[in-house]
């Protein structure tokens, strides 16, 4: 674990006239981390990347690297590095130009420049497209020149906004791999920007889940995939993410409609509930929560079972060998410890 | 069979046609220009002098051979490089700082483009006018009215001959900057700003920003307001016909007018044209090298 890279964001705030972008957002992040910001469009994820960069400035509250509090620190004297989702190549350089120039501006010298600007290019596999220039270079070779102009300088802290989502699906997932490995052998903290949940889950070692300007949840991706803290994040945490029924809770008895189902726990007073269940957990048998099927999606290796109880819409996941056909009533079983509960008011997880 | 055999006398029928349509755009070119054109090309050739009409007859090249004994000829030729090269600079320059500064107030833009139009749809020979009667004077003009003031006393601007070069010069970059700088200001606003921001993160200071990132980005719009400027000056005319009429005694006297003097002053039109075809050429050698190193780059 590399010893440089420690973050620390306290209570920033970030308002864009009367918009605020960001109420008070507070994050550590452990040198060598490779650390998601997860969230829908619009939550603050890129906001917060670019205070971290110092190209924006905070409203209130104080950002920290190393201890040193870089809050009014220009963003060349963070020492940190970023890859843009434009990637923002300089379109009037070589790559090779592009790659060298972040060494150029601290004045490095040039037999210097040329070996690690070849030794970068080498690393994400560019080294046979240095002559050219940005125009001249497919999405996938512009975001790999993008990356290593950002590892080029070693420096202590790299940022990544969605770098990965002008690119194709086949190559996003390799990329993905390719990122993590990178990541690995370079020991370098990484701040990684990204909407989609399945690419968070799979890279970061750890995430902040965003929602409207706020962090809901911080943790591992089996954390926050086994304990949602609240019913935002558990509608947006897998694919699908778990179905989310009304519920009410009364001791220890949970009633979905006219089922009922025993907790084997006491959560005391009756009061009113959501229930999140994941499609994976759930299963058809001779008991359970009644329902209809709608409809049924084939993924290859399963089979996804849209189907109606009462009000609500049910996903499970069933093996691509069940025969279900449209149309058809069905019962749901699950486990009670699979049973996810948030409060039907504040949504905060139980 | 049939299609193929009426394809060509139908398209032999739309080129007719087409030719047709084009033929008169192509007269009024080739009388409007062409003509014009051959008969100065023509006329450069023979010895026309209206104060001397009984010396008139065919010269050859009598009048090109002249001129490299003119001193008056070096001194126009001089005067144009002098006059074309510094207005183009001031004009990219100072267009170039303006608009840069403007980038940078956040209200306010659209009227200062506004403002900026103005000079630029005035016809020369108005703003000519307008600083020979209003703004040069001594004793009187604006600008006399603000060195008094300052202390730094009464000049005659267009009367004086080195201020009076200085004088024309200032009139043109002040008529013209303002299409640089709108150019300019165009081309600024549409960068990229991340790409700007990628280079603040790369440890660019504002001075390398603008040297390796912002210059080379709108280079393309500067050479073209070099090349286009550079053809305007070099025939520059009007205002300085207004403001001095190439003098005093030839002190702003660009090879457009001392070729104008000679033919319709000093009524000697063969070298008057021979002045003229050089100055052509010189444009068209100017213009070719231009678009060759724009080319190139
Ligand atoms: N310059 C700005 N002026 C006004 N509002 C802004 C500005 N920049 C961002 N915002 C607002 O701040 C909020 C957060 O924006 P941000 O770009 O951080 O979202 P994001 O999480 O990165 O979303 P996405 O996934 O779409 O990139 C949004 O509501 C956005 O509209
Ligand atoms: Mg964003």
């Amino acid at each position: 674990m590399s010893a440089v890279g420690r973050v620390k964001l306290q209570g920033i705030v970030k308002r864009h006239g009367n918009v605020t972008a960001l109420h008070g957002v507070d994050l550590e992040i452990a040198p060598g981390e490779f650390f998601a910001l997860l969230g829908p469009s619009g939550s603050g994820k890129t906001t917060t990347l670019r205070i971290l960069a110092g190209l924006e400035n905070a409203n209130e509250g104080r950002v920290h690297v190393d201890g040193a509090d870089v809050t009014d620190v220009e963003p060349g004297e963070r020492d940190v590095a970023m890859v843009f989702q434009s990637y923002a190549l300089y379109p009037h350089m070589t790559v090779y130009d592009n790659i060298a120039f972040p060494l150029r501006m601290v004045g490095t010298a040039k037999s210097a420049i040329d070996s690690a600007v070849r030794e970068a290019a080498a690393k994400v596999r560019i080294d046979h497209l240095l002559a050219r220039r940005p125009g001249q270079l497919s999405g996938g070779q512009q975001q790999r020149c993008a990356l290593a102009r950002a590892i080029v300088r070693k420096p202590r802290l790299f940022l990544l906004d969605e770098p990965l989502s002008n690119l194709d699906a086949k190559l996003r997932l390799e990329t993905r791999v390719e990122l993590r490995k990178l990541q690995r052998s370079l020991d370098v903290t990484t701040v990684y920007v990204t909407h989609d949940q399945e690419e968070a889950m799979t890279i970061a070692d750890r995430m902040a889940i965003f929602m409207e300007g706020r962090i809901v949840q911080v943790g591992t991706p089996d954390e926050v995939y086994a304990r949602p803290a609240s019913v935002d994040v558990a509608g947006f945490i897998g694919n699908p993410p778990m179905n989310l029924l009304p519920g009410r809770i009364a001791a220890d008895r949970l009633h979905i409609g006219d089922h009922m189902v025993a907790l084997g726990r006491d959560l005391g007073a009756e009061r009113e509930v959501t229930v999140g269940l994941r499609p994976a957990a759930l299963r058809a048998g001779p008991t359970g929560l009644p329902a209809k099927i709608d409809l049924i999606e084939h993924l290859g290796d399963t089979k996804l079972v849209i189907c109606r109880a009462g009000e609500s819409m049910v996903k499970m996941r069933v093996d691509k060998a069940a025969s279900f056909r449209d149309g058809d009533d069905i019962r749901i079983g699950f486990d009670p410890g699979e049973i996810h509960l948030f409060e039907r008011q504040s949504g905060r997880r139980l | 069979m049939a299609r193929s055999s009426d394809r060509p006398t139908r398209e032999r029928r739309e080129r007719r046609f087409a030719l047709v349509l084009f033929l008169p755009a192509f007269l009024v070119l080739a009388i409007g220009t062409t003509v014009p054109l051959f008969y100065l090309l023509w006329a450069s050739l023979w010895r026309i002098d209206l104060s001397m009409p009984w010396l008139s007859g065919f010269a050859g090249l009598e009048n090109y051979a002249k001129m490299a004994a003119d001193p008056r000829f070096w001194n126009s030729l001089g005067l144009t490089v002098i006059y074309t090269g510094s207005t183009v600079v001031f004009q990219v320059v100072i267009g170039l700082g303006l608009a840069l500064l403007v980038l940078r107030i956040p209200r306010g833009q659209a009227a200062l483009r506004i403002a900026a139009i103005m000079p630029i749809v005035l016809a020369p020979v108005v703003v000519g006018m307008f600083w020979r009667t209003l703004v040069l004077p001594p004793d009187y003009g604006l600008l006399d009215l603000v060195t008094q003031a300052l202390g730094l006393g009464s000049h005659n601007w267009l009367g004086d001959p080195q201020l009076a070069l200085v004088s024309v010069i200032t009139i043109h970059t002040w008529q013209w900057t303002p299409f640089s700088f709108l150019v300019i200001l165009a081309s600024l606003a549409a960068l990229p700003p991340d790409v700007f921001e990628a280079a603040r993160i790369d440890r660019a200071n504002a001075w390398r920003r603008f040297i390796h990132i912002t210059l080379p980005m709108i280079r393309p719009a500067i050479a073209i307001i070099v090349i286009m400027r550079m053809m305007v000056a070099l025939s520059a005319f009007a205002a300085i016909f207004a403001a001095t009429g190439g003098g005093p005694g030839t002190a702003t006297e660009i090879l457009n007018l001392y070729a104008y003097r000679t033919s319709f002053t000093d009524l000697n039109l063969g070298y008057g044209a021979a002045l003229a075809v050089v100055l052509l050429a010189i444009t068209l050698l100017v213009s070719f090298l231009m678009f060759r190193l724009r080319r190139a780059a």
